[in-house]
């Protein structure tokens, strides 16, 4: 082995194995003897790094000579899934790697199996933001992410008799070979304290903040390998540390406590992530969480601004700021803070400034995820800011009544702060009117934008507002995830789509060759194959890799409607033991997805899917035809293993609530048919793939609405819909419940009591019958299989790269950096 | 907590040889300044050059001294680091703060 690392900058068989023994031998002090496959991946993940970092290092360099403008990505989460196998393909190493690990009697799959899947992020809003890291470094453009380092990611989720059960997530207790300390870049971020209001040397007013804590914010920076290894930019995630001197010191006086409790304290800023749609407690830790990232970010963004020689009045025309979601409003703020109070930049021109930077992502339109915090907790932490946002709101009432004088309620309706019932600070105001962008991530989630969550700001700025649908980036989401379809796609096409998906649609001729078809099939049954085996080892389900795989993978939620699936598995298990019905084609019905640890009814649905799956699979009337799976634990890396080995993918939120849905189009980029309604951007998959190609059910969002006005229709579709009222009368009849009655009383609750909020009942039967014929056209397998590939060949709209392409050139004005 | 004192004519010069001025030290310092004023100091220059890192404590003391010595006293600061800059200008204090890079432009002003 050797004892020195020569470095090379383009690892061949040759030199990656020398550094893998470098690093195997010299940084892990271990030996064949003794290395675990953990050790290999990481001597492995250390030999890529080096040309990582060297590459890293000259992309910076290169942005800097060419001066060109930077977006930054303010995101509370990334999701970003495993690393090391997917630089490899981005790097194009993959194969020279596979090569190395046989010769050192490996298999790298599994070597690569052995690295934590870091669980930054709740779902779809932190994959999207990984997606477009990706993006950025394969496009070249200069793009960073900015967010938190998370010690506890979401947590892990396990079952118990059915029940989900939440473990910690200590994703980087065994440390990570990519991240990069920047303690030097290390910020200092003040919180609490009070304003003192006083007069400055010109009588002008200035006020002072005072008696603050420190919070110091390091970084450090996960690179972003771009395809092709030209770029790796950075995603910089920020740890919340106290002071350490100052910590010390208490130390030296022997107050070990008290210096352990200041210490606890301020690291539990970055300490978890907290699950979305959760209203626990802990709200002040949230809001300084964002502050404290938001802070961090804004430093550092000046920090680079200054030191690349420009001009403080050339802020906006060097920086550009997107806001994923509301979480980081608070960029607004602290942008005008810094410019006002650090630069001494006057109020309108530091206003100017700070719309020509940031843009803002809407992602829901469910008003109790839109942000609101209190105008007393807001004061308390950030004293200074609140004022600042008291003066954003006042100038901007002004301009309001100037085009509409006497009208009193639009002023607060639009208004920053909501004054009744109480005092609270609308982030999603705070962010439209701070921003010279707004977009929604679906054409239709853009138009109910504009006609239904903020239409007084629409009527104000139209200009303003515009769609940036959502996309995927098809590395990670094909060449990664599906080897076996990247490899028949490129040895077919060449590998050009890999970076312009659009290429793809040179498939469409090869829907009607039977070769092709046949070669697509084989795809798809090796990877379910291999699902197949996971879920034996996982879920302890056998099930058979010919049925047809229908997948719901997701974030347990009423309005993305488990349930809805839940209840029509109970209506075939009903059928087929009580009717006598055979369905056309033996079915594997397979979940995957946490509910928040406080949301009682979702994790109810999670423990009613459970139980379905323990009576469907036991029943010898039922189980030859179908089974029924609920994969724990989801996360990047398990949608890796599912995604393409599905045959359905049901995308079936109630028509109106889901922004735009990304797996949507990682299942049908992977030759899978949806069935879903007309919701986010499953409108435009209809459109792409084309109404043969796909199974839309349900209400419309506008039927919606309607269905609503018309009153209460739960009670009147039980009563008039057997099927209906056969299934939720098992719910309590102690068929899917050991003859526990009241178990899942509360869902039956939910469906009959409320008004049919969700629309599971109203959906039901054009669901069942969309099933239906979804079941008896798998039969005919070459068609489903012609089918399917289109929906490959024409899922290029749904690539990251277009998405990104729009904002760079639509948003950001921004340029390339080759 | 390391201060030094030189007299200039009727300028008392102040050195703060210590790299943080936080809570450690903060209450400390601010008697120490202020203890000076009430021995009829009415001309100060406090030399920060060696003070890498000020918490609020410690800019809440140097408020204090600066109150203490009235409108009729001159407090003027000379060698702010970077750190200490940043954070009055963060607080707007540099505002407030009469600021000088040497030691002589701080006697001179």
């Amino acid at each position: 082995m050797p004892s020195t690392l020569k470095i090379d900058p383009h690892p061949n068989r040759h030199s990656l194995r020398n550094a893998v023994d470098y690093h195997l031998e010299v940084t892990l002090a271990k030996s064949s003897h003794n290395a675990d496959p953990e050790d290999y991946h990481l001597a492995l993940a250390l030999a890529i790094r080096e040309p990582v970092i060297r590459a890293m290092n000259a992309t910076e360099d290169r942005v800097r000579k060419s001066g060109a403008k930077q977006i930054h990505y303010l995101s509370m989460e990334f999701l970003i899934g495993r690393l090391l196998a997917n630089n490899l393909r981005n790097l194009g190493l993959y194969d020279v790697c596979a090569e190395v690990a046989s010769d050192m009697g490996l298999n790298l799959a599994d070597v690569l199996e052995t690295e934590c899947d870091p669980a930054l992020g709740n779902g779809g809003l932190g994959r999207l933001a990984a997606c477009f890291l990706d993006s950025l470094a394969s496009l070249s453009y200069p793009g960073y992410g900015y967010g938190i380092n998370y010690q506890f990611g979401l947590f892990r989720q396990t079952f118990l008799n059915g029940f989900q059960r939440e473990q910690p997530d200590n994703w980087a207790v065994h440390g990570t070979p990519w991240h990069v300390e920047r303690r030097e870049q290390s910020s200092m971020i003040p919180i609490y304290g009070r304003v003192e209001g006083d007069l400055d040397a010109d009588g002008q007013y200035n006020p002072h903040w005072l008696d603050w804590k420190t919070l110091i914010g390091v970084p450090a920076d996960i690179p972003v390998v771009g395809y092709g290894g030209r770029s790796v930019n950075f995603l910089r995630l920020y740890t919340a540390r106290a002071p350490a001197e100052f910590d010390m010191a208490i130390f030296n006086d022997g107050d070990y406590l008290r210096a352990m409790e200041h210490q606890v304290a301020v690291e539990t800023v970055s300490k978890v992530l907290y699950p979305s749609d959760s209203a626990e407690a802990g709200r002040e830790l949230r809001f300084i969480q964002e502050y404290f990232f938001v802070a961090c970010a804004m430093r550092d963004i000046f920090r680079r601004h200054a030191a690349a020689g420009h001009r403080i009045d050339e802020f906006g025309r060097y920086n550009a700021i997107q806001l994923n979601d509301t979480h980081p409003s608070l960029a607004v703020v602290e942008l005008m803070r810094t410019l006002v109070d650090e630069h001494s930049i006057s109020w309108d021109a530091a206003w100017e400034i700070t719309q020509q930077t940031t843009a803002y992502t809407n992602h829901t339109l469910l008003p109790e995820a839109l942000e609101r915090w209190s105008a007393a907790l807001f004061g308390r932490v950030l004293p200074r800011h609140l004022e600042i946002v008291y003066e954003i709101n006042r100038r901007f009432l002004g301009e309001v009544a100037l085009r509409h004088p006497g009208d009193d309620a639009r002023l607060q309706r639009m208004s920053i702060v909501q004054d009744h019932p109480h005092k609270e600070i609308r982030m999603a105001h705070l962010a439209i009117v701070g921003s010279h962008s707004v977009n929604g991530v679906a054409e239709m989630h853009s138009e109910l934008v504009k006609s239904q969550l903020v239409p007084d700001f629409y009527e104000l700025w139209p200009e303003r507002f515009n769609n940036k649908t959502n996309g995927v980036t098809p590395r990670r989401w094909l060449l990664n995830c599906n080897h076996r379809l990247a490899d028949l796609i490129s040895e077919t096409l060449g590998e050009g789509w890999i970076a312009d998906l659009a290429q793809l649609g040179r498939l469409e001729p090869l829907a009607a060759d039977p070769a092709f078809r046949a070669a697509f099939r084989q795809v798809k049954l090796k990877n379910k194959t291999d699902l197949a085996k996971r879920m034996r080892s996982v879920a302890g389900v056998t099930v058979d890799p010919a049925s047809m795989f229908d997948v719901q993978i997701k974030r347990i939620h009423e309005y993305k409607r488990q349930l809805l699936n839940a209840l029509h598995i109970m209506h075939l298990y009903c059928r087929i033991t009580e009717d006598r019905y055979a369905l056309p084609a033996p079915k594997t019905f397979i979940f995957s997805g946490k509910a928040a640890p406080g949301y009682a009814l979702a994790k109810l649905i999670i423990k009613l899917i459970n139980n379905i799956a323990r009576v469907v699979n036991a029943d010898p009337r039922v189980n030859h035809s179908m089974r029924v799976v609920f994969y724990p634990d989801y996360k990047v890396s398990v949608a890796e293993v599912i995604v393409p080995a599905a045959d359905l993918s049901e995308q079936i939120s109630t028509a109106g609530y889901e922004a735009s849905g990304t797996g949507n189009m990682k299942l049908a980029m992977n030759g899978a048919l949806t069935i879903g309604t007309l919701d986010g951007a499953n409108v435009e998959i209809a459109r792409e793939v084309g109404a043969d190609n796909i199974y839309i059910f349900g209400l419309t969002a506008a039927e919606v609405i309607e269905r609503r006005l018309a009153g209460d229709v739960a009670r009147l579709i039980y009563q008039t819909n057997p099927d209906v009222n056969r299934v939720v009368t098992r719910l309590t009849d102690g068929t899917f419940s050991h003859d526990d009655h009241g178990l899942f009383a509360p869902i039956a609750r939910a469906l009959l009591e409320q008004g049919d909020h969700y629309m599971h009942l109203s959906d039901f039967a054009d669901y069942a019958q969309k099933h239906e014929q979804a079941a008896r056209d798998y039969c005919d397998i070459e068609r489903w299989s012609a089918r399917a590939i289109m929906n490959v060949a024409r899922s290029a709209r749904f690539s990251s790269d277009r998405t990104i392409r729009e904002y760079a050139t639509e948003i950001w004005n921004l340029r390339q950096v080759v | 907590m390391l201060m030094e004192d030189v007299l200039e004519g009727d300028c008392l010069i102040v050195s703060l040889n210590e790299k943080r001025l936080d809570a450690v030290i903060a209450a400390n310092f601010r008697e120490a300044l202020v203890a000076r004023i009430d021995q009829g100091q009415r001309n100060i220059v406090l030399d920060m050059s060696h003070v890498s890192f000020m918490d609020s404590s410690g800019l809440g003391a140097v408020v204090y001294v600066l109150k203490h010595i009235g409108h009729d006293g001159r407090l003027r600061i000379c060698g702010v680091t970077p750190g200490v800059m940043a954070v009055l200008k963060l607080t707007r204090m540099d505002r407030v703060l009469k600021t000088f890079e040497t030691r002589e432009a701080a006697i001179a002003a």
